[in-house]
């Protein structure tokens, strides 16, 4: 098959490479109009990092009207200078992808589906869940008699995903709750 | 990392080994690839060639599990070919401490083992020390009980024969990796180590790591540029993650959890506070008081008074000695010693190993927050095939939880560098970031306690608490701020003012930080450093790469950790090709060096400021199964004997006794081939965030199991075949694909098979097959708990037909 | 002077930047793909895969495992043969655009029968256009002509990270391959590279072309 198609090349070529383009007797432009409007042209560039692995790639979002049009590395940061691999590179359907939770879900014990569920409801039954789980379970003191101020019926796990102002957040909200069961992906 | 990403550049060795380099951290090539044209030798020490393999000058297949034989031997080929930097060794780690006369080693065995625990009493693991609590030293290095011939003695067994028969690698590579290698022990050359998961997911993890220092320190390599140990970090912030501590075992800025025989903030600091008995050791951990009560001071604000510990006694208390980490807290969950539980941005029940266990230990729980991009393995347990919904009691509330680019805020990159990143649209739908979820969510748990009283609701109500979540609010507060009036080096400062750097933090509570690593991040002088953008650079800089006006990077925007080992006693560069520092016309030019005391031959000041002693740690008492390395088969293991020891497997790792948490017995003939387990570039990880992506979907769709052509054969498996690959602790549908890419090893005199499967792939995205991790075993290195997720013993057969695949 | 691309696959380490960078900019759909035994996925180009990169891996003389990698897309060749078979069915349907120097489908080629599709892709030495049977076009690799035209490099280019790809005046980038193929040659002295004077997308390779692709090389 390959030799054929290669026999054929040298065939049309033959015969075929002394017409010019303007012979076949279309106008130039051509290409200038084949080319749609550049999808980026008066975006605004927001510079972000990607959220994979901890090299830390920096990327420009190009955002119109409060939309993501398009995603790309930042040329400027002296790691990645512009360049992507390909987790990094679909970022843009990673973001505009019809895969995403929307609403808080709440699935009830034995039930087979999830229902959607408002925030402010959400907030509440877990909070209720987490107190009774606190009162119930603290542990104020050790065997010991010692001090110990701890939650042992509850964990939390995770996550590397979130920035270092969430990190502190979630660290300093489960020493205030006593949970001591934490843990995340460093872990690995 | 010691070094940071660009730094690689600077190599002339680069010996990649338990990582997967182009396919895991693929812009870490761009790197590598610089090294390589300057004429740097690539090395892939790996069991399968991989693309990092592909493009490097050769690739050395290494049973999985056997990484301290193969370093070992390198130790021992450092003093069999006399390469150690001998200027560097003296001077720059303990090579000269003499070793206590009560330690010893036998058959496998360090001394103070009690097989009961499984656990060392390290007494025996100290140095001599003189009146003054000085450990003795002999420089001339002849002393039998000095580190360095003690390192040389235990490396003695790491013959080429012994290595060889125990890794599957050839007597010619090993010399040939060896020799590479040791090249670097000059002055003017630079070696470096990169490495990941395929050296901590191991029963011996923390181990490996220690062999690469010991080569590293021998080699004279830590601290230089074009040096180090790299960890090539996998996950989006687990630099920034393990700094904060997301961790039970610390708090934010590497100090120690509190436990329950520390009592008062006096006996957590007597406990955690070292004392140097060495002239010349910067010993900086004796600053920790002054990190911990300004963390304190920021934790509970105003409620904090040096009178009631700076509620110190608040804090939860771990009971000494327990693990609290990931695989204990699945076995309390699946012993049903937990009621509830939050899984944020991680999958458990695809990416934690034996996730058969995993999954059933889940229903156990009354309830269980999930918060994700989307549904995912753990949070659709419930309804898991097998599974019977109607049966399972867990109430699951799911958030939807905005990601990267929907909010603003910093990460920390494997470099330490410190990038701050924009919003540039809204969270999709109704998601919030994860601040937004902890900061309303404590405020309403304390308007509960307030209303209704409750267990210890001081342990909430003292703390100082936001009213919203404030990405550059919480920054600042990382950063640290005084909360006093306060002069530091004449320099008057107000109340509330950004401190400048950690050297103003105090012990007083006049300040508070929430992370004394990241103090000088954002100042009143500068702002907010992680924003900056600017190349600029000096001609010694541009030299190696250095950016120090990009972003900011900790501590103290010091781009390469020990840089003051990358100099002479005078502070003259080892290599002045690629100087890092340089004592100038009685200054130091270059990167923020470890300390601006002037050079050593002056001032006595040793480089490592971080070890309580100074020097580099040839001899380390801190991991709990020795203070040297020592080969040890993996937990599951196809064979029942090594060269080494009678001691078949670490003595000391983690394990649980469930009914799930079966093992393979050595060779076991029912699982005779040994399983690795890996991610891939297309996939995140378990796969979660990226089999929702259509097009990394496309370009890896299903599960696959790399396999030789020789086991292929013997097996009667094609390539594109289903098959069926079975552990003691369940059964994995996959593709086979036969490959000259995976080859057999000979292995203490027989074949030995290896087969390696990716670990992204999850039953909620139809027919792409189901968690490679039901195979997988619970067993763990005995410092971190990390599991093995890298090599256990499986069998594997033809499938009739695939449910799981489609 | 017409633009150039340098694919020089000794430095491809495969990571697929390029073939992702290149579906994210056009927005082209995913194909449900399968796991046949290899990771070449998909298999081959496609109307929403304009570039694939292929593996292949066999056994040096020595007995070295070679895995190579090849980003495979349009050669935007100097003399475009599908250009002229694809005029020849309808005027105008394809072009080479005299400043870039890029093979271009046109709007026209929306009129082209069954038979003209067939003999333009025929034509290709390299095996290169598809028909998208829903756009009823011929497509492939259009070089971004809409960033180039605004002097900003193609997306597959932009994304590359370890120096495989670069894009620039055609004798540049031809100076550069032959300094990376002279850097090659000690190591692996059967490297070169292909169709020099008939393409504008010079492929270094260190070994034959066979090891590559089967259409690596017009030959």
């Amino acid at each position: 098959m390959a030799v054929t198609r290669r026999k054929f090349l040298k065939l049309a070529g033959a015969g075929a490479l002394c017409l010019t383009l303007s012979q076949l007797g279309f106008d130039m432009t051509e290409a200038k109009a084949y080319v749609a409007a550049l999808k980026i042209e008066g975006a605004k560039e927001v510079h972000s990092v990607c959220p994979f692995c901890a090299v830390c790639c920096q990327i420009i979002a190009h955002v119109k009207d409060g939309r993501l049009v398009s995603t790309e590395g930042d040329p400027d940061f002296p790691v990645n200078q512009g360049t992507l691999c390909a987790k990094g590179a679909a970022l843009f359907t990673m973001y505009t992808g019809k895969h995403r939770l929307t609403k808080p879900m709440y699935r009830a014990p034995y039930s087979s589906s999830w229902v959607e569920k408002d925030w402010d409801w959400t907030f509440r039954q877990i909070a209720r869940r987490m107190k009774s789980a606190r009162d119930k379970d603290f542990i104020a003191k050790d065997a010991k008699g010692r001090t110990v101020n701890r939650l042992e019926s509850v964990f939390s796990m995770g996550t590397s995903h979130a920035s270092n102002e969430e990190c502190a957040v979630i660290h300093q909200a489960l020493k205030g709750l006593g949970v001591i069961h934490q843990d995340h992906q460093a872990r690995t | 990392m010691t070094n940071h990403w660009i730094d690689i550049k600077n190599s002339d060795a680069i010996l990649i080994m338990g990582s997967n380099a182009a396919e895991h951290h693929p812009i870490a090539f761009k790197w590598i690839m610089k090294a390589k044209e300057r004429g740097a030798a690539l090395m892939h020490v790996d069991p399968k060639f991989s693309r990092t393999s592909a493009r490097c000058d050769f690739h050395v297949p290494l049973r999985s599990g056997t990484d301290i034989a193969f370093l070992g031997g390198m130790i021992r080929y450092i003093f069999e070919t006399d390469s150690w930097f001998k200027e560097y060794v003296v001077n720059y780690t303990n090579a000269s401490f003499i070793v206590s006369k009560s330690f010893g080693f036998s058959d496998g065995l360090f001394t103070g083992y009690d097989p009961e625990t499984r656990r060392y009493d390290k007494t025996s693991w100290r140095f001599e020390r003189n009146s003054s609590g000085a450990p003795l030293r002999d420089d001339t290095l002849q002393h039998p009980r000095c580190v360095l011939n003690v390192i040389r003695k235990h490396f003695e067994r790491y013959t080429l024969d012994s290595v060889s028969a125990t890794t599957g690698v050839s007597k010619a590579d090993l010399v040939r990796v060896y020799d590479i290698f040791c090249a670097t022990g000059k002055p003017d050359k630079a070696g470096t180590m990169l490495y990941a998961l395929g050296w901590t997911q191991h029963t011996v993890g923390v181990q490996n790591i220690r062999s690469a220092a010991i080569i590293q320190l021998l080699l004279g390599n830590i601290g230089v540029s074009g040096g180090g140990i790299n960890a090539l970090r996998g996950e989006p912030n687990v630099q920034g993650s393990t700094d904060h501590a997301l961790l039970y075992d610390s708090i934010p800025g590497y100090h120690k959890a509190p436990v329950a025989s520390w009592q008062t903030l006096a006996d957590y600091n007597k406990a955690n506070t070292p004392v140097s008995h060495v002239k010349g050791s910067v010993n900086w951990w004796q600053n920790r008081p002054k990190y911990v009560t300004s963390l304190l001071k920021a934790w509970y604000g105003d409620s904090a008074t040096p009178e009631n510990d700076f509620c110190y006694g608040l804090l939860p208390k771990l009971a000494d000695g327990e693990d609290y980490s990931y695989m204990f807290i699945m076995d309390r969950v699946f012993q049903g010693k937990m009621r509830g539980g939050f899984i944020m941005g991680v999958n458990p029940m695809n990416s934690f190993p034996n996730t058969h266990k995993m999954r059933k230990a889940l229903d156990n729980l009354d309830w269980l927050v999930v918060t994700e991009i989307h549904n995912s393995e753990t949070s659709d347990n419930w309804r898991r095939p097998g599974a019977d919904p109607a049966k399972i009691k867990t109430e699951v509330f799911l958030l939807p939880s905005a990601h990267r680019i929907e909010k603003e805020g910093t990460i920390s990159n494997s470099g330490r560098w410190l990038q701050w990143f924009d919003k540039a649209v809204e969270p999709e739908g109704e998601a919030r970031n994860f601040g937004n979820f902890w900061v309303p969510f404590i405020n309403l748990m304390r308007k509960m306690y307030e209303e209704e009283g409750g267990a210890c609701p001081e342990q909430l109500l003292k703390m100082r608490w936001y009213e919203k979540f404030d990405a550059s609010d919480i920054a600042k507060r990382i950063n640290g701020q005084f909360e006093a009036d306060c002069e530091v080096n004449g320099k008057k400062y107000r109340k509330g003012q950004q401190v400048p750097m950690f050297t103003a933090l105090k012990a007083d509570g006049s300040t508070s930080s929430l992370n004394w690593l990241y103090a000088g991040s954002w100042t009143e002088e500068e702002g907010c450093k992680a924003k900056r953008r600017d190349p600029s650079q000096t001609p010694m800089q541009a030299k190696i790469g250095l950016f120090p006006n990009w972003s900011w990077c900790w501590p103290q925007n010091r781009r390469i950790l020990y840089n003051r080992a990358s100099v002479d006693l005078n502070g003259r560069p080892w290599d002045p090709s690629r100087a890092i520092i340089e004592w100038k016309d009685g200054k130091w030019v270059g990167d923020v060096p470890d300390g601006a005391q002037p050079p050593m031959a002056q001032s006595g000041v040793k480089p490592f400021i971080m070890t309580t002693d100074g020097t580099g740690l040839l001899f380390g008492t801190a991991p709990a199964d020795g203070p040297l390395p020592e080969h040890y088969e993996p937990a599951e293991t196809p064979i029942k004997e090594h060269p080494f020891s009678s001691q078949l497997s670490s003595p000391c790792y983690k394990y649980h006794k469930s009914a799930y948490d079966k093992m393979a017995e050595p060779a076991d003939p029912a699982f005779p081939y040994v399983l690795t387990t890996y991610s891939l570039t297309e996939h995140w990880c378990g796969g979660g965030g990226t089999r929702a992506v259509p097009n990394l979907l496309e370009a890896e769709p299903q599960l696959y199991v790399e396999m030789s052509h020789e086991l292929a054969k013997e097996k009667g498996i094609a390539n594109g075949d289903g098959v069926i690959v079975e552990s003691p602790r369940g059964a994995v549908e996959a593709i086979a694909m036969v490959t000259i890419r995976i080859r057999p090893f000979e292995v203490m005199g027989r074949t030995v098979h290896l087969i390696g499967m990716p670990f992204a792939y999850g039953w909620t995205t139809p027919g792409c097959g189901d968690s490679t991790n039901r195979l997988t075993i619970g067993a763990c290195d005995p410092n971190t708990t990390i599991p093995e997720l890298k090599a256990c013993c499986v069998n594997i057969r033809k499938a009739n037909k695939l449910t799981e695949i489609a | 002077m017409p633009k150039a691309f340098l694919i020089d696959t000794s430095r491809c380490t495969a990571c697929r930047g390029c073939q992702i960078a290149c579906k994210e900019w056009h927005d082209l759909p995913a194909n449900a793909t399968k796991q046949r035994g290899s990771h070449q996925n998909p298999p081959d180009l496609n109307p929403y895969n304009l570039k694939v990169v292929r593996f292949h891996e066999h056994l040096d003389d020595q007995g070295r495992v070679m895995w190579n990698f090849f980003p495979d897309q349009c050669r935007h060749c100097v003399k475009p043969v599908c250009v002229t078979m694809a005029n020849k069915a309808v005027p105008g349907s394809m072009i080479k655009d005299p400043k870039s120097g890029a093979v271009l489908v046109t709007e026209k080629c929306r009129e082209m029968d069954e038979v003209g599709i067939k003999t333009v892709i025929k034509s290709c030495p390299y095996n290169i256009p598809r028909y998208d049977a829903e756009k009823k076009m011929l497509v492939k690799c259009d070089m971004c002509i809409d960033r180039v035209q605004v002097g900003l490099e193609p997306m597959c280019v932009k994304t590359c990270p370890t120096g495989t790809m670069a894009f620039g005046e055609r004798d540049e980038m031809l100076a550069l391959a032959k300094k990376r193929l002279a850097s090659l040659l000690p190591r692996f002295p059967k490297a070169r590279i292909v169709d020099v004077p008939e393409v504008n997308v010079f492929y270094v390779l260190a070994e034959e072309p066979e090891h590559f692709h089967e259409y690596a090389s017009f030959g």
